[in-house]
């Protein structure tokens, strides 16, 4: 029965009543779109993270248990072009080993087994670049042995004596993993993996809090609608009880369609999410659907909220039958908001980059918690300043708007505000390039105490055999092979293929190769930060643009008074400009200066023009997206304001 | 030459039905008309249709003996802002403004600098009983008291002409019969012209004569001695 007069209510809501329905559905599906985006990168990442996890390997315990041990397992990294190539080597210690994540079967000893893409690559180039160092692969692996569908590895066999799997290895985590009795070959996801969980996590939160804001204003914009009819049915007698669980089944009933509708939308963009490029490739479009019980969670999640906002927001309606909401002027917010923001402020100083994340994480979460606090404080308080230095009518109506209702005022800005806030940090923290000079490659490889010459002495003749014009010496530990000026990158793979096994586990290596990590992840930060700043912009947008609509349906009675009294429509819309620039001015510019300030700990060298140039970016996305999506309920006013005889549907 | 407001021969339609069907009506200066009628007989679209809101289908409305139907929507909307004031049943004031602003509102709109138009505002308190209630917000006044500060905000603009649609429509019995008095009398202490659509009679009786408008006709034009 109830459910019936629900539905006749969403039907009968009239044309504003519907376009309100319509708002919310909009409002729920892109948040539920968003926030499952949310929800998978962590569990993309988890999913790279497993898949890699059996190319880190975990010692058998010594002791007894040593016996328990199957296999040798080792890794370094090889090079092409300018891609890496993780090559494992593996020598079984028994018969019957299991056979290794996407093999099938333990590789005999000398076999090699190449990823698709490698194997791919290896026939595209000429085979001394690349081919000649893993001679005749046995096999494909397949996808459950790769971080991601273009990535390459080589998987090679050896005897547990070979040398590759006795001889000590770099134990520099970017470089090698020096050869380890593994009792299974499970393994435990690397530190890099690790990391990029902790970041993906960060960035979750970031892009989270701000959706869940955005969930709400939505839930509010229906009940919003229903306030008069809801209180008219209280004055026939409806009991508080029925009232509030037909909203609510009505806000639920638009949320599941809205959410439903988001997972569709999230469905459809996954192909194009999976192309973003992080840790050095696209991804499997498998790793970026939620297991199915997140699925059901956000989809159960979704309108669970949305009703309860519903509830928060019906509270008034139910309470006095006449629904009238009485305005009175509202109790000023504390200072104690805007002291708490200066106190975790405090403490950014004191971290410097050797602070542990958790820490980090925790000290950046409440300064963004804080800003959030003190948001509403401060637009009541432009509120304040602004109404009190108003000549014309315009700012007038948007300072006294702001006092009235600051915490609203600053839901409309506050996705844009803290997206400042992480453009902000990020912007400051944002590396630049590796400053690498454009010196001619070297190839450098470590050689064992005491065989440095005779290493240099057969690096020398097989340059030479392989027609590469190179200057050979020894340096301390190592062997350098400079090729000179004129070795382009073709040159510099042929030198790799020959120096391959030069020195058993060692790879031959140029200053670029070593540090093609860091600027990996430097990369992969960017095209986070990129990530997160374009899902909270759109959020942002989002955002302002339905509390633009919905103000205006809230207010459409007094619009439209005030219009037949002959208020020129430019002088409203002015205030309603007013009203949200002023705010994202002030609190968009505080919020990136706090994040800068938070990030300053944390700088490496000095900002770097990408940064800046992001920056940039996200303060003319920002403003560019506000008054665009202002600017679109312009016709709504228009049209709200043209009833000749307004009166509350 | 002291008719204010004359409509002559007004007709409007809404698709099928006919709101206005040939409706003369002249006001004079200063004084105040009472429309009655049955619902939905188009007493709120005559008033629309003087106060220059709606564009009769055919007909003229002339105030002051300038041609005002005619005009477009901005010269319009102008007119409405300096010439006319309005008092409608409830909700026209904005509930963020204290109660002076309200008032002050027109004023500022015309360009009168805002300290000038906030002290021409509060002029208006004492005499219509709200002394004291200067900045408190319409949420914190009573239904009674906000139709009085909505009397100010149509008055303070000097008008030639106030409109009221059922000014007394949201308030009770004696609240009603003393709001419809402040209205009467301040809109005479001005000078200006009232036309207040009502069911009531007891709130017609405040004023000079009473017109019924029956299917979108007048049928009769009391006028009172
Ligand atoms: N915007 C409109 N669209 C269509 N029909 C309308 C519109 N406005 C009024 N009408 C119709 O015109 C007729 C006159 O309406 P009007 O609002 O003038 O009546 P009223 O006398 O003011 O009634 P009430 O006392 O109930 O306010 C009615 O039949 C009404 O249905
Ligand atoms: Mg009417």
């Amino acid at each position: 029965m109830n459910l019936d007069l629900t539905w006749r209510l969403i039907k009968g809501g009239g044309r504003r009543g519907l376009l309100g329905t319509w708002l919310t559905l909009g409002a729920v599906a892109v948040s539920t779109a968003l926030l499952l985006f949310a929800v998978a990168a962590n569990f993309a990442f988890d999913a790279r993270a497993e898949r890699g996890a059996w190319r880190n390997p975990v010692p058998a315990a010594s002791g007894p248990a040593e016996s328990d041990a199957v296999a040798i397992e080792a890794s370094r990294y090889d090079y092409v072009r300018d891609q890496a190539i993780p090559v494992v080597d593996l020598a079984a210690l028994k018969q019957g080993v299991p056979a290794p994540p996407g093999m099938p079967r333990f590789p005999r000893p000398g076999e090699v087994w190449l990823s698709p893409a490698l194997a791919e690559l290896a026939r595209q180039l000429p085979a001394d670049q690349l081919a000649k160092r893993y001679p005749d692969p046995e096999g494909v692996l397949g996808d459950e042995a790769l971080v991601h569908p273009d990535e390459l590895v080589a998987v090679v066999g050896h005897e547990p004596d070979a040398l590759e799997m006795t001889a000590p290895r770099s134990d520099d985590r970017i470089i090698a993993k020096p050869p380890v009795k593994v009792s299974s070959l499970a393994g435990t996801p690397s530190e890099d993996a690790e990391a990029y969980r902790a970041l993906a996590l960060i960035a979750s939160v970031l892009m989270v809090v701000p959706l869940l804001v955005f969930g709400g204003a939505a839930a509010r914009l229906t009940v919003a609608r229903r306030d008069q009819r809801l209180a008219a049915l209280r004055l026939v007698g409806a009991t508080p009880g029925q009232v509030v669980a037909m909203t609510v089944a009505e806000a639920m009933i638009v949320a599941l369609a809205g959410a439903l509708a988001g997972a569709a939308v999230f469905a459809l963009a996954v192909p194009l999410l999976a192309g973003i490029e992080m840790q050095g490739g696209p991804w499997f479009a498998g790793d970026l659907f939620p297991s199915p019980l997140a699925l059901a969670g956000v989809l159960v999640a979704v309108p669970l909220l949305v009703g309860l906002s519903a509830v928060a927001g019906l509270r008034r309606v139910v309470v006095s039958p006449l629904g009238v909401a009485k305005r009175e002027t509202p109790p000023a917010l504390r200072f104690v908001r805007v002291l708490a923001l200066f106190v975790v402020l405090a403490v950014f100083p004191l971290l410097t980059r050797g602070t542990g994340v958790g820490i980090v994480a925790v000290a950046l979460a409440l300064a963004f918690l804080c800003i959030n606090l003190v948001g509403p404080w401060v637009v009541g308080l432009i509120g304040r300043i602004t109404a009190r230095a108003a000549r014309g009518p315009a700012r007038l109506l948007a300072g006294r708007r702001l006092v009235d209702d600051p915490r609203s005022a600053w839901r409309t800005v506050s996705g844009v505000a803290l997206t400042g806030f992480v453009a902000g940090f990020l912007g400051l923290l944002s590396p630049g390039v590796f400053a690498g000079e454009a010196a001619p490659p070297q190839l450098r490889v470590t050689a064992p105490s005491g065989q440095v010459t005779q290493v240099a002495e057969e690096a020398r003749e097989r340059l030479a055999a392989a027609g590469v014009t190179a200057t050979v010496q020894p340096s301390k530990q190592a062997v350098v092979a400079a090729l000179g000026s004129s070795a382009d990158a073709a040159t510099l793979d042929r030198a790799r293929t020959a120096l391959t096994g030069l020195v058993p586990g060692r790879t031959p290596t140029t200053e670029a190769d070593d540090q093609r990590s860091g600027s990996e992840i430097l990369t992969d930060v960017r095209v986070g930060t990129i990530v997160v700043l374009s899902v909270s912009f759109l959020v942002a947008i989002a955002s302002a643009g339905i509390t633009a609509a919905s103000s205006i349906l809230d207010r459409r009675q007094t619009y439209g008074l005030l219009r037949l009294a002959g208020t020129p429509l430019e002088v409203l819309d002015r205030a309603r400009r007013a009203e949200t620039l002023i705010p994202l001015t002030v609190m968009g510019g505080g919020a990136i200066l706090v994040g800068a300030f938070c990030a300053v700990p944390f700088m490496m060298g000095q900002v770097s023009t990408i940064g800046l140039i992001t920056l940039g970016a996200c303060v003319v996305a920002g403003f560019a997206g506000v008054i665009g999506a202002g600017a679109l309920s312009r016709p709504l006013l228009r049209s709200v304001t043209a009833d000749p005889a307004p009166r509350p549907d | 030459m002291n008719d204010v407001l004359v409509g002559r021969a007004l007709v409007k339609r809404f698709g099928q039905t006919v709101a206005l069907g040939g409706v003369d009506i002249t006001v004079r200066a200063g004084e105040a008309v009472a429309i009655m009628g049955p619902s939905g007989s188009g007493k709120s679209t005559l008033l629309h249709c003087l106060a220059g809101i709606m564009k009769p289908d055919a007909g003229e409305v002339h105030l002051l003996g300038q041609r005002i139907d005619a005009m477009g929507e901005r010269k319009r909307s102008a007119l409405r802002r300096t010439r006319f004031g309005f008092v409608f049943q409830f909700g026209q004031l904005l509930p963020e403004l204290p109660a002076e602003e309200n008032v002050a509102l027109p004023l500022m709109l015309g360009g009168v600098p805002r300290p000038q138009a906030v002290r021409q505002a509060r002029e208006w308190f004492a005499p219509l009983g709200l002394h004291t209630m200067e900045s408190r917000r319409p949420g914190e006044l009573s239904g009674g008291q906000a139709q009085r500060v909505a009397i100010a905000r149509a008055l303070v603009t000097k008008p030639a002409v106030v409109f009221a649609d059922e000014p007394t429509g949201a308030l009770d019995q004696q609240t009603g019969q003393d709001t419809m008095r402040l209205l009467v009398e301040a809109t005479k202490h001005n000078d200006a012209s009232l036309i207040v659509v009502t069911h009531d009679p007891n709130v017609a009786a405040w004023c000079d004569r009473t017109v019924e408008v029956r299917d979108g006709r007048l049928v009769s034009t009391g006028v009172r001695a």
